[in-house]
């Protein structure tokens, strides 16, 4: 096997300090640092929790609702289509027939399992009565035990639409 | 015969028989709303137009018989805008509410609209009104708004059961479908018209809103209510986190049995297989693991040898029968099959037998005993008795002996029996039976189970202490005796008729 004798470029002392090229890859770093150590409230970082990203638009997908109509019962009609739709097979329906008299189908449970969710809006695209939305802007869910990852139909029903959302 | 040309291709067909019949058996797609092929034609909903060489105007294909020699087009520019048309004025006063309908998923409206429709509507006056929900009696519901008024299900009361309960009341778009005041739709097979009507007009009211139809699955089967064993199909599907359950039955197809019907009582039959789906193995009346239950009998039978009675239900597959004469045989065991499940009320002159046992003719062309004093005297004799197929013992003289029991069904009385274990119910096995008038028919549905319950082929051979085996493998090994001239894929297919004994 030969040996490749490599020739070593940079001969001056400028070169072989490696100082300055050591600035000019860290420039756009140190003038970020400099400008950011002059006027804090630029930092692109947040120290969440205490502070909250600003950042959610109203197009965000967060945590689902479901929505009420003009007479505040429920507008879902337990039609499937987001349970047909989804991807994860998250969304667990069962329907009875309406209570109050406005329709003639509503879900008698309604229950979305969080973990399995992939917060895709695919149940929102396939809902034909503009039932289910995930324009509540809420990007967290905590709780202390996987069955609570559930959120049923009154949990949904009470989501309220975030602030900016049609 | 006769030569037609349908779209430029040329079929045989049977002359002067109605057009529509045999373009849908040469598989070509006719829209139709009013016809059916027990009910027959009527013309009322126009839909099935054609256009035939020499006529003036398309034409409709339910009334009009064959010629030889017709030229035939039911594709094209033409043809599709009257079919659009018609679907137009079908759909005026339709409230289209799919999302809520149960027969969205296999309506012919939605299929229809989906091939020549899709228009956008023209109509600006508010469409007519009806009630939605409207009790007609025998489980059925009417939804005045959605029906097309194409009267299947007056002409089945009126043709097929001549009970004639409904009607159509009210002219122009206030026609409604409707009963007589105080006469609501009663008859022993009602619930047929759910599955004749085209739109969702008429729903169960026991599987509406139950589950959306595209989730269902369907496998063949038997219904096993009574000896007449009409074809079926068996809606069932498994939800996520779920049991596979069965929603519905539904009745298919067969010429040599049931036509296109089948009754009310065999209809909702399901739930007494939802519900034994549920059955458990016990031990003097509490619940224990199925293989203890198992290896239990299996010592008590080693134990008393020749010494055993084995009483079985009329209700249970040729397979199973054979296997269970078998292993009467290996413990020297006597054999019996007395069963009293008749109900003489429940009998009729179309599809009900009052016979409820589904396979007395399979016991008998097996050389099975149905005497019942034999049966009582082998009862007298024994120490043990194994009961398979039965959970009501309250006719048998039990008294000090040890009873066993093998059975679909969830026993009326856990403390009856020794030890009770419950095998794979009706439509989780597949098996063969033999009707009331000897067709020898194959139920092939196998519902995924959710528990470790095994079939009674599996049991069989656990106790023969021989391997397990599929039920093609006893058809050839054990049945094809019995039965010299059947075929066993035939028999997959198509009921075959056989001797009577």
């Amino acid at each position: 096997m030969g040996v490749k004798i490599v020739k070593r470029e940079g001969k001056t002392l400028k070169e072989r300090s490696y100082i300055f090229a050591l600035f000019t890859g860290l420039r756009v770093t140190l003038r970020h640092f400099l400008k950011n150590l002059k006027d804090t409230s630029n930092i692109k970082t947040i120290s969440y929790p205490e502070e909250l990203p600003k950042d959610i638009t109203p197009r965000y997908r967060g945590v689902h609702r479901l929505t009420k109509r003009d007479d505040g019962s429920v507008r879902c009609v337990a039609c499937f289509m987001c349970a047909t739709a989804c991807p994860a097979d998250c969304i667990f329906i069962v329907a009875q027939e309406r209570e109050d008299g406005v329709d003639e189908k509503m879900p008698k449970k309604f229950s979305i399992d969080l973990l399995e969710c992939i917060f895709c809006g695919a149940c929102v695209e396939a809902c034909p009565c503009d039932a289910i939305r995930m324009d509540t802007g809420i990007f967290t869910f905590i709780a202390q035990k996987r069955e609570d990852f559930v959120i049923h139909k009154d949990a949904l029903l009470k989501n309220k639409a975030m602030k900016g959302s049609k | 015969m006769a030569t037609i040309s349908v779209d430029g291709k040329e079929i045989q067909v049977r002359e002067n028989a109605l057009l529509i019949e045999e373009l849908l058996s040469n598989d070509i797609n006719i829209p139709h709303f009013c016809y059916h092929p027990a009910l027959g034609k009527d013309g009322n909903c126009r839909m099935c137009m054609v256009e035939i060489e020499g006529k003036k105007r398309p034409q409709i294909a339910c009334d009009t018989p064959v010629k030889d020699g017709m030229i035939i087009r039911t594709k094209g520019k033409n043809i599709e805008n009257v079919k659009r048309s018609i679907l137009e004025l079908e759909l005026i006063n339709h409230p289209i509410d799919c999302p809520i309908c149960d027969q969205a998923g296999e309506c012919a409206l939605q299929n229809y609209y989906m091939d020549v429709g899709l228009y956008s509507s023209k109509l600006k006056t508010p469409k007519t009104r009806g009630k939605k929900h409207v009790d007609l009696g025998s489980n059925v519901m009417l939804d005045q708004e959605r029906c097309i008024l194409c009267t299947r299900c007056i002409r089945f009361t009126k043709n097929i059961t001549k009970t004639d309960e409904l009607g159509v009341v009210s002219r122009s778009d206030h026609s409604v479908i409707s009963t007589f005041a105080g006469h609501p739709l009663s008859n022993p097979y009602a619930m047929n018209v759910v599955d004749l009507c085209p739109v969702g007009a008429l729903t169960s009211k026991d599987f509406r809103f139950h589950k959306r139809v595209w989730f269902l699955k369907s496998d063949n089967a038997i219904c096993n209510r009574c000896a007449k064993g009409c074809a079926i199909f068996v809606d069932h599907h498994k939800a996520k986190y779920e049991q596979d359950d069965i929603f519905r039955y539904r009745p298919r197809f067969n010429a040599l049995v049931n036509g296109y019907f089948i009754c009310d009582a065999g209809r909702l039959s399901y739930k007494d297989e939802n519900e034994n789906r549920k059955s458990l193995p016990s031990i003097r009346g509490n619940d224990c693991e199925y293989e203890y239950a198992m290896l239990k009998i299996l010592r008590l039978l080693k134990h008393n040898q020749s010494k055993a009675a084995f009483i079985i239900s009329a209700s249970l597959s040729l397979e199973e029968i054979v296997l269970i004469k078998k292993l009467a045989n290996k413990y020297n065991a006597t054999l019996d099959a007395y069963d009293h499940n008749y109900n003489e009320q429940f009998g009729d002159d179309f599809l009900r037998k009052s016979d409820l046992a589904s396979n007395r003719n399979g016991l008998k062309a097996l050389h099975v005993s149905c005497d019942e004093t034999l049966m009582n005297e082998h009862i007298a004799q024994a120490d043990l008795l194994l009961f398979v197929g039965y959970s009501d013992l309250s006719s048998f003289d039990c008294t000090h002996k040890t009873v066993l029991g093998l059975s679909q069904n969830i026993p009326k009385k856990k403390d009856d029996f020794a030890v009770f274990l419950p095998f794979k119910t009706h439509t989780s096995k597949a098996g063969s039976y033999i009707n009331a008038d000897w067709y020898l028919q194959f139920s092939q549905a196998e519902i995924a189970y959710a528990n470790e319950t095994k079939n009674l082929i599996e049991l069989c051979c656990f106790y023969k202490e021989i391997a397990s085996m599929d039920v093609e493998q006893i058809w050839q090994n054990e049945l094809q005796a019995y039965f010299p001239h059947v075929n066993f894929q035939q028999l997959r297919k198509n009921s075959i008729k056989i001797e009577s004994l």
